[in-house]
């Protein structure tokens, strides 16, 4: 391949089916976090306060699954390049 | 000097065409993958959102401060279905005490958890009713039954010392 055309097409292809399912994954997740931030609002404002630290810890492990499942991506993502 | 002949600069620029091809299908990847990244970023601002609710709710909850004992006056002589109206722990804070038709006494902040509305008493229904909005909460608990409040009200903690009724707090 001469420098500076685009990468092998049939693996980036793959990989828009990867970015897609993995983007759709995120987005649900994501809503849940959005959920948990505005019923944690709530929580605050009725001062019902044993369930924030529950809520930030769930957000927590949340982001770490949305960091995992974009690492997975973005390992394909290294191998369209390489 | 770097040359443009170099071949490291040309290998940066090959890198740097990859993210901005020209091909549809090529397009359609690198901006999934880019909506993806930007995904979690999102979610990391939620999950750094969410640990300050929960640290300003803990800063929060150690400051609550003391409430003062307030006598409620005329509260004894309240009948079963009855409702009296009382400020408590400030005068800008109305509450209501209501006993039940079972003549359990109980007492909330009056002001609804949705805009602030005066809520009242409706004993056949046990229920205190927000006109504004037909907002509705349990008179048992002071849950949100109907309408748009999600919040309960406040409920005032109430002592009877012989015929005496005092509010000695509020819970949130
Ligand atoms: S203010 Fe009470 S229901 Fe809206």
């Amino acid at each position: 391949m001469p420098s500076g055309k685009s990468p092998d097409t049939g693996l980036r292809r793959q990989g828009t089916t990867v970015f897609t399912a993995v983007g759709a994954l995120i987005g649900v997740v994501v809503i849940v976090q959005l959920w948990l931030v505005s019923a944690s609002l709530d929580a605050l404002l009725s001062g019902d306060m044993k369930v924030l630290v529950p809520a930030a810890i769930a957000s927590l492990l949340l982001f770490f699954l949305n960091g995992g499942l974009l690492l997975h991506a973005l390992a394909f993502d290294r191998r369209t390049r390489s | 000097m770097t040359m443009p002949h170099d071949p490291d600069t040309k290998a940066k620029a090959a890198r740097w065409r990859e993210d901005f091809p020209t091909e549809w299908e090529q397009d359609a990847y690198v901006a999934r993958r880019e909506f993806a990244k930007f995904l979690v970023l999102g979610s990391a601002l939620l999950a750094g959102a969410n640990g300050i609710i929960a640290a300003v709710g803990r800063r929060f909850r150690k400051r609550a401060p003391r409430l003062p004992r307030l006598r409620i006056a005329g509260a004894s002589v309240l009948p079963p279905g009855g409702s009296l109206l009382f400020r408590y722990p400030t005068e800008e804070d109305p509450c209501i005490l209501i006993r039940t038709v079972g003549g359990e006494l109980k007492a909330y902040s009056q002001m609804c958890t949705h805009l602030s509305c005066a809520v009242v008493y409706r004993a056949p229904a046990g229920e205190f009713h927000c006109p504004c909005h037909d907002g509705r909460f349990s008179a048992g608990e002071g849950r949100p039954i109907a309408g748009p409040p999600t919040r309960r009200l406040p409920k005032i903690l109430i002592e009877q010392e012989g015929s005496d009724i005092y509010a000695i707090g509020k819970e949130p």
